[in-house]
């Protein structure tokens, strides 16, 4: 079963006095265990197809199911809760705190619900990603693919059944870039989960076990 | 440190907000510098306030519960007579009546002398406290001087002193001035040591201030309305109203102060709003990924108000502690007493100046925090 679907999603944006159309009849999927690559150039709608994956933004038009459910309509605060315990999200500039070690960033999501106590997750999953010995390093004295395994680490706390992953190879040498991207594959494999990436680099799209082209706010071939 | 750490690490909003202050300490710095500033300005000033009330009440206090009779505007007597005063002591029951008549003179020891005023009265006891030696009850022989006067002379208890011709002995010292009425240099003597029929003032001391007010009533009553016309036998004038003027003066002058501090406390949270609303404009990405990866509106929110209300308490503690020490400072320099700052009526100012800190820091926090916790993490993220 599909862990994210879309159906019929629309998006239009107010710009001055005209309507720009994002996204138009947006039909999208994707399932455990399983990486959805979606590309395309830039102003496509890229971005905005993986904010309403994400729950970030709400669609004009069309339904959102997360897990079987409508989650269309619901409220800021019920969306968020859904991407605290849902999703995961790993972002082109990291976005990890710099006041914060790399074990606390990675338990940072479930912080918030004291019935819970991931720090001996947060370290599990920090030796997965092969940074064991580098818990309680800092951002600023870690390299940029230290940095981005840690932010992938973040992105699996909480139990997600989909990780989204905006250009995560983006700053990254090539190098560097397959080795993280090796790890995203092997976690979603161990976690069982959804990966939907964003990206313009053609390396991304060999791990992809599916690729989808957006073209003007609509998928080709669609 | 590392106590904090553990206390913060149960409370993530808290913790957050801490270590966000240590990520530009210049900055926090100066933030809570300026709380400082403005809790020390409260603060100092209410204390020094305190410390003019307290001693403008030392000053009075003795003087509040007498009341001076001296001869009036339209008297044809050069004093108080003694028939005056007898009617006085029948007037007057609950109260120590004392006539007193004065002069001045030099007197001179050693080669040295001293202008004093003299006071002849028989019952010193009442009027003065004396710091070595003693106030008898009834003034026959010997004298009280001013402790000053006596150290200035060279004279100590049991030295003679002369006076008018005849010789007297001091048999008391007499301690810190009287407030303003009776400062300088002093010399009692016996009341017969002035050779006069009249009194010159006759000093009722009264149990208390109301007391002294209503007798300062009966004896107008009695001595100066002559039909409908003022006529003023006596002049009869006591502190009381003045202690009040003195202390609603005082009161209005606390405001002022207080006020004068207030606006420095309001300018120290206008820079915390600036800093806070500076900090969350910089940190826009960081508080969209929070939001993104689930963290709740209001915990964003509680989060921020928690980093004001840190510059707050941080700045107000500091500024609690300079005020102390400054107001050590004032009341040894108004009241002599540095120790008398450890009172209710001072120490309240450091709870104020604290409480307003704190309230002030997290009402500037306001705007920042509901602006950072209601921005959509799509915009953002996006910078």
């Amino acid at each position: 079963m599909s862990v994210i679907e879309l159906i019929g999603v629309r998006k239009e944006y107010e710009s001055g006095s005209e309507t720009v159309v994002a996204l138009s009849d947006v039909d999208f999927s994707a399932e455990r265990g399983r990486m959805v690559t979606i590309v395309g150039p830039s102003g496509s709608g890229k971005s905005t197809l993986l904010n309403m994956i994400g729950l970030l933004d709400t669609p004009t038009a069309g339904v959102v199911r997360l897990d079987g459910r409508d989650v269309t309509d619901f409220t800021e605060d019920e969306l968020t809760e859904e991407r605290r315990t849902g999703i995961g999200f790993v972002f082109q500039d990291y976005h990890l705190l710099p006041m914060f070690t790399a074990v606390e960033n990675v338990e940072l999501p479930s912080r918030w619900d004291t019935s819970l106590d991931r720090r001996d997750r947060a370290i599990d999953l920090l030796e997965r990603v092969g940074l064991g010995d580098r818990l309680d390093h800092r951002p600023d004295q870690l390299s940029g693919g230290q940095r981005q395994r840690v932010a992938i680490a973040r992105s699996l706390i909480n139990e997600p059944e989909i990780v989204l992953a905006d250009e995560p190879t983006g700053n990254l040498d090539r190098d560097t870039g397959r080795t993280i991207l090796e790890e995203l594959t092997r976690l979603k494999d161990e976690e069982n989960i959804a990966i939907v990436s964003v990206t313009h680099d053609e390396q991304l799209v060999e791990y992809a076990d599916r690729t989808v082209r957006l073209v003007d706010g609509k998928i080709e071939g669609q | 440190m590392s106590g904090i750490t553990g206390i913060l690490r149960r409370f993530p909003s808290a913790q957050m907000a801490w270590r966000n202050l240590g990520r530009n300490r210049v900055r926090t710095a100066l933030a809570a510098l300026g709380i400082l500033i403005g809790v020390v300005a409260i603060a100092s000033l209410g204390i020094a306030g305190a410390a003019l009330q307290q001693q403008a009440t030392a000053d009075l206090g003795s003087l509040a519960n007498e009341v001076t009779v001296s001869s009036g505007a339209d008297s044809d007597e050069e004093g108080v007579s003694r028939e005056q005063t007898e009617e006085i002591r029948g007037l007057v029951t609950d109260a120590e009546v004392v006539p007193q008549r004065t002069d001045a003179t030099t007197v001179s020891s050693r080669g040295r002398s001293a202008r004093v005023s003299v006071t002849a009265v028989t019952k010193p006891d009442v009027l003065y406290d004396v710091s070595s030696g003693e106030a008898p009850t009834q003034l026959q022989n010997g004298a009280l001087l001013t402790n000053s006067t006596a150290r200035e002379l060279g004279l100590e208890l049991g030295d003679p002193i002369e006076y008018n011709g005849n010789v007297y002995r001091i048999r008391g010292l007499i301690g810190s001035e009287q407030g303003f009425g009776g400062g300088g240099d002093e010399l009692v003597v016996p009341l017969s040591a002035i050779d006069q029929d009249h009194y010159d003032t006759v000093t009722i001391v009264a149990a208390d201030g109301d007391a002294a007010v209503a007798i300062t009533e009966t004896l107008n009553e009695r001595f100066n309305r002559d039909g409908r016309d003022e006529n003023e036998e006596l002049s009869i004038t006591n502190f009381a109203d003045a202690q009040e003027s003195i202390g609603s003066f005082l009161d209005t002058l606390q405001v002022a102060l207080l006020g004068i501090g207030s606006i420095s406390l309001i300018v120290a949270s206008v820079a915390i709003l600036n800093v806070m609303l500076m900090s969350t404009i910089e940190r826009r990405g960081e508080i969209g990924v929070l939001r993104a990866v689930g963290i709740r509106r209001g915990e964003i929110l509680r989060m921020i108000l928690t980093e004001a209300a840190f510059l707050g308490i941080v700045g107000g503690l500091v500024g609690v502690v300079v005020s102390l020490a400054i107001g050590f400072v004032a009341f040894q320099l108004i009241t002599g007493d540095p120790m008398g700052v450890l009172t209710w009526a001072s120490l309240r100012y450091l709870v104020y100046g604290f409480g307003f800190a704190v309230g002030a820091s997290v009402l500037s926090g306001i705007y920042p925090a509901w602006k950072a916790a209601n921005d959509r993490p799509v915009e953002a993220l996006r910078g």
